[in-house]
């Protein structure tokens, strides 16, 4: 007979055994929503202290790691964001004209033949940067996704959202996200042949002359307000993939 | 399928969360459509980049040390 004593142990071992594999996988996105190592770590030890206090609430066979994240993911909007919680307004026909014009005007050749290899010069401090040009949501699915590997299912759980608003989040924030790097890689002269040489600077310059664009703005930021419209694009009854309602959106995508 | 709504999915295809029906038709859009192709290559290249750069970071060991400490610390307190 196990006595409470054993019983509480055993729960700290156990929990520590399945939490602790994922502690690199939070870290990693708990830097990119902080931006610090310092917050990071506190974000993620606090979100370990939680998941503990309420392990007994985890439901067995559930996903573990999207609870963490979950955790987390709430952690840090009480923690961080209450301070500074101005929304992003985005004008989204603004996203897909100027992704348009990027496409057409810097990539010609890259559409030509898209193995080419000029993205690899690029610096992981410029694709750092134009993933923190994201506005706050739409970072946390493209991370999510394309960075952790949860499906539209799980990251709906995490972000307490419907699947559709993930699903337009992500192709808004997607295409955010390459407009970026394709402007990127243009103005810094990764596009051979491309580059304005003006903008042309040392790599020296470069951090120096990048440094102050922190707080977004200038051209490759989003425009103008537009009252919250993300939730049309993928969500029941739009034309989009005639979706009617949950259940077909289910079958239509096939989400596990 | 129109060029437009191969762009529209696009993601989703690479995603692999599209239909049956509507993968199929995707991928046939592509093979008549050499711009769509070079989108849906273009899409899958830069989602790896981007993997490749932003995956990289670990927990500091140290943190990791500190993290298991804190943990134990309060286990054995609440037992
Ligand atoms: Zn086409």
């Amino acid at each position: 007979m196990k006595t409470a004593e054993v019983y509480e142990h055993e729960q700290g071992w156990n929990f520590e055994k399945a939490a602790m594999p994922y502690v690199d996988s939070l870290y990693n996105t708990a830097y990119r929503m902080t931006r610090n190592s310092e917050d990071a770590e506190d974000l993620v030890q606090e979100t370990y202290l939680k998941a503990y206090k309420y392990y007994d609430k985890f439901e067995e066979g559930t996903n573990f790691k999207a609870w963490l994240f979950k955790i987390m993911k709430n952690t840090f909007i009480n923690n961080y964001r209450k301070k500074k919680l101005t929304p992003h307004k985005i004008d989204f026909s603004e996203i897909e004209e100027s992704y348009e014009r990027v496409i057409q005007k810097n990539a010609p050749d890259l559409i030509r033949d898209p193995e080419s290899e000029i993205f690899q010069d690029m610096m992981d401090e410029d694709v750092k940067r134009a993933l923190d040009s994201l506005p706050h949501d739409y970072k946390m699915v493209v991370l999510l996704a394309d960075i952790e590997g949860f499906s539209y299912k799980e990251i709906a759980e995490i972000l307490d959202c419907p699947v559709g608003t993930v699903m337009s989040r992500l192709y808004r924030g997607r295409k955010m996200l390459e407009r970026t790097l394709l402007e990127y890689a243009r103005k810094y002269g990764y596009i051979r042949g491309v580059a304005e040489p003006a903008k042309m600077r040392s790599r020296k310059d470069e951090t120096k002359g990048r440094k102050k664009k922190e707080e977004p703005e200038g051209e490759s930021e989003v425009a103008e307000p537009e009252e919250n419209e993300e939730e049309v694009l993928f969500t029941g009854g739009e034309d989009d993939f005639e979706l009617e309602d949950e259940e077909e959106q289910q079958e239509e995508f096939a989400i596990e | 399928m129109l060029c437009d709504d191969v762009k529209r999915i696009a993601y989703f295809f690479l995603d692999g969360t599209l239909g049956e029906q509507k993968k199929n038709d995707f991928s046939a859009h592509l093979n008549l459509c050499p711009e769509c192709e070079a989108r849906t290559k273009l899409h899958r290249r830069l989602r790896i980049f981007v993997r490749n750069r932003l995956a990289r970071l670990t927990a500091p060991d140290r943190f990791k040390q500190r993290l298991m400490r804190t943990l134990r610390a309060v286990a054995a307190e609440w037992s």
